[in-house]
């Protein structure tokens, strides 16, 4: 068996597809380009593919990742190419490693993502959002609320700060606002940027008239250095 | 006229609000986007659904790229919106786009409807009052686009005779190409808008209502049906494609991003029924039967499956079963695409050719459930409709079902059919009951686990063109009862019982023969909030009961009403091939529990080879 990680983009185009329906569509790209991918055993055999974390509906990524499993070696570039010529508008695969017989998968080892994010904020007043940045960031717990899915979407207060390593405000240009943030995401602790952004806007008593945001890495964090998770070797 | 700061809108801040913005995106591997230039017609292909129910039909995707396959044509796709969307887009002044260049519709050429089922209708209208567009023909403007319509339900025109501009009656892949030439010679010419729908009546299969005029009788029947003038045909026949050998097919089809309802490659083997069942409308109208070849039927698949990335084709037909070299056709599918996992699956298999062979075939690459369709419970009523299956055939097909491990068989019956007793709706229960028993007598270490058999029961609609179109349909209060004694009469762990809601069901009866008087009340009804009528939980009965009253039009004259076989019906100047006298001579056969065989060995005389000059039954 041959494994490989492919990094990927999610654009614009495709920023409303879920999780389920990205997989589905990989599954076809994949035969569409006759990649010889492995099948798993079992009553209804399904190709071996294993995705990142996942996006929530509306964001852009520029960095995706998906393992896959071959039944037979492919040259990666080869594979880059032929993947990227059946795909549909807004997904291209930027790069491709080979991993190990053994590996732990991009699901389980993701453990930090940087985004940017540009919120839509009318007569935006640039000294006083630094500030309020300032405020909000400094505060020892920031409460925000999750709703829980798997609980009836019940409403819960949880503290975000822990899992903000970095957020910083890069200044406004025609409306639109630019803020970056490097966060914690993964198994362990997650957090989503909207859920940020929303604890953000309540913060400063804005309402923001759009938010979009873009996931701009994902990292695996190794003797307390982030690296990405085509550079990442076991 | 749309500009991009909407579509940027529309794209930014709607779509995150609602549900499924997938609905709305397009995009999709395989959808056709054009540059504007060249185009002369741009044409709006409207499904009066959801999108993950409009994708998963065949007749639009195969329509859609024929009409792309011309230079100067650019088809797009228009869905019904979500209530939730639609109110997004009400409140923000958002009209309706097309999903390709997400343009409002409004300046199209055409916004054409396809008429898969009558409880679609509101949503027509509100599709075309979301796109800025008058809801009744007449009130349409010179520049405003034509509203075009075909589909099953286009065999009887009239319940939408005032909101559709020109209706295509049957198969479209040559009609409509020769609509879009007479609209190129039309707009060349400058002439007025009345003028094309003159000049499109004089293409075969082209019906435009309102060049024709209607007069009733004092008992409100029809008296008849006019034409304004001398060219315009007194019957419009349907058009049919002679041979499906080198007729259109697709060679690619759009792969969507969100789950559809059928999410496949449909494969059309053969168009048409010999079978003759007589409550089925598809099963008369779709006529004459018309097999592909299987070389083709292979190239075809071939193609499908390397432009989309699909695993799984179905094979589509009404009786797939029917296929005359089915056996033949699934083993060539499969020994080519068994080792890149394609999965088959065939609707609709006969009971009483159901082959062992053929399903140990299909199910080597994934098992699914089976289903049959007795239809009715007794023996007596299924002759009285014509299904020439017995409870033999269905014990004995199910039977090596469970045998080759299939653990899982939905079973489809129809109450309120013609004739109907208690005792025929107690057959239903008791054939259910055999068909449990039956898998018991299966050894235990044989038998695969957990059985699950689901009864299906819909309420009996009466429609045009078939045998049962002069018969009254079943109150609702009548059907409940049935489904009570039949939920009674199937209290058992592994059977599941389904129904459709018997006041849709009344509301599909009354449209489906429905006359020009019902138009008004379809647009009452919308604008009193009724829409997605198919989705019982938009179904609104007692607004619909406020359109019927405030219209002055009684909906039981159309449901209930045994018409007199001499009745000139509302359809009787739409030319489906089938003759009258056949429909009635079937009709009196039935009230004697008569059969009539399958035509494909001896001809029984429905009409349909008179239909085309030169014939088109062997
Ligand atoms: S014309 Fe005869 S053979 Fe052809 S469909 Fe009708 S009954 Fe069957």
């Amino acid at each position: 068996m041959i494994n490989v990680r492919l990094k990927f983009t999610k654009g614009s185009e495709v920023k409303y597809i879920s999780h389920l329906d990205l997989m589905r569509t990989f599954m076809r790209v994949v035969r569409r380009a006759e990649v010889p991918i492995a099948y798993s055993g079992g009553f209804n055999p399904h190709p071996e593919m294993s995705f990142g974390a996942p996006l929530s509906l509306g964001v852009i990524s520029l960095a995706e990742y998906v393992d896959i499993n071959l039944a037979q070696e492919v040259p990666l570039s080869e594979l880059v190419d032929k993947l990227n010529q059946y795909m549909p508008m807004g997904i291209k695969v930027l790069g491709a490693i080979k991993l190990p017989e053994k590996f732990k998968s991009a699901m389980a080892l993701i453990t930090h993502a940087k985004y940017s994010i540009k919120a839509y904020i009318d007569d935006a007043d640039t000294k006083e959002l630094k500030e309020k940045l300032n405020s909000f960031i400094n505060q020892e717990q920031i409460l925000a609320q999750k709703k829980q899915p798997k609980k009836n979407f019940q409403i819960k207060e949880v503290d975000i700060r822990p899992m903000i390593l970095e957020m910083n405000f890069d200044g406004c240009q025609d409306g639109i606002c630019i803020f970056s943030c490097l966060l914690h995401s993964g198994s362990k602790a997650n957090l989503k940027p909207e859920m940020l952004m929303q604890a953000f806007s309540d913060y400063v008593g804005l309402n923001f008239n759009r938010t979009t945001i873009t996931r701009e890495e994902v990292f695996v964090e190794q003797d307390g250095k982030l690296i990405d998770l085509l550079q990442y070797r076991d | 006229m749309i500009n991009d700061n909407i579509k940027e809108f529309i794209y930014e801040d709607i779509l995150p609000k609602v549900e499924k913005p997938g609905r709305y995106v397009g995009n999709e591997w395989n959808s056709v986007h054009k540059s504007l230039e060249g185009i002369d017609i741009r044409f709006a292909f409207c499904f009066p659904d959801v999108y993950e129910v409009g994708m998963s039909h065949l007749g639009i995707k195969i329509l859609y790229h024929l009409l792309n396959d011309q230079k100067d044509i650019y088809c797009e796709r228009v869905f019904t919106p979500w209530p939730d969307m639609e109110k997004e887009m009400r409140e923000n002044n958002v009209k309706l786009f097309a999903l390709e260049s997400r343009d409002y519709i409004d300046s199209f050429d055409f916004i054409g409807f396809t008429l898969q089922y009558e409880m679609s209708y509101t949503n027509i209208i509100n599709m075309l009052d979301l796109a800025g567009v008058p809801v009744r023909a007449q009130d349409r403007k010179e520049g405003q686009p034509f509203v075009i319509a075909g589909g099953p339900c286009a065999y009887n025109p009239e319940p939408l005779a005032g909101v559709i501009d020109l209706f295509a009656l049957g198969e479209g892949e040559e009609l409509l190409l020769e609509i879009m030439e007479t609209y190129k010679t039309w707009k060349a010419s400058g002439k007025s808008r009345q003028e094309f729908l003159r000049m499109a009546a004089g293409i075969k299969g082209v019906y435009v209502p309102s060049l024709y005029h209607v007069e009733y009788n004092e008992d409100n029947t029809i008296s008849k049906v006019t034409p304004l003038y001398e060219d315009v045909p007194k019957k419009v026949k349907k058009r049919v494609v002679k041979s499906l050998e080198n007729s259109y097919f697709p060679d690619k089809i759009i792969v969507p991003y969100i789950e559809v309802v059928h999410d496949r490659i449909m494969l059309e083997i053969f168009r048409g029924c010999t079978r003759g069942c007589r409550f089925c409308q598809a099963g008369m109208v779709y006529r004459p039967i018309r097999e592909r070849e299987i070389d083709e039927l292979v190239e075809i698949a071939d193609k499908l499956l390397a432009s989309s990335g699909y695993e799984e084709i179905s094979l589509s037909s009404l009786s797939t079963s029917d296929y005359s070299r089915l056996q033949e056709l699934v083993e060539k599918l499969m020994s080519k695409y068994e080792s890149k996992r394609v999965a088959l699956s065939l609707p609709s298999l006969r009971i009483d050719s159901f082959s062992l062979k053929l399903i140990e075939e299909v199910q080597k690459v994934r098992k699914s459930g089976l289903t049959f369709a007795p239809e009715a419970g007794t023996q007596r009523l299924r002759d009285v409709i014509n299904k020439g299956v017995t409870e033999e055939d269905l014990i004995k097909s199910v039977g090596d079902a469970f045998e080759t491990g299939y653990n899982s068989i939905k079973l489809y019956f129809m109450i309120g059919l013609p004739t109907e007793t208690l005792e025929d709706v107690q057959g239903i229960a008791d054939l259910a009951c055999k068909v449990l028993d039956r898998y018991f007598e299966v050894p235990k270490e044989r038998r695969p686990k957990g059985l699950n058999v689901n009864v299906a029961a819909s309420s009996f609609v009466p429609k045009a063109f078939t045998p049962f179109q002069w018969e009254p349909q079943d109150r609702p209060e009548t059907l409940v009862e049935k489904q009570k004694q039949l939920r009674a009469a199937l209290k058992k762990k592994q059977v599941k019982v389904n129904w459709h809601e018997p006041y849709v069901s009344y509301m599909e009866a009354v449209f489906a023969r429905g006359d020009r008087r019902v138009n008004e009340v379809l647009i009452k009804a919308w604008e009193l909030g009724c829409k997605f009528d198919g989705w019982d939980e938009h179904f609104k009965f007692d607004k619909w009961m406020e359109a019927f009253e405030q219209c002055g039009v009684d909906p039981e004259f159309y449901a209930y009403r045994r018409r007199d076989l001499d009745e000139t019906l509302p359809w009787d100047h739409i030319d489906v091939g089938i003759t009258k006298k056949f429909l009635k001579s079937e009709y009196k056969k039935s009230l004697k529990a008569e059969l009539t065989r399958d035509c494909r060995t001896v001809c029984t005389g429905c009409g349909i080879n008179l239909l085309e000059e030169g014939g088109v039954c062997k």
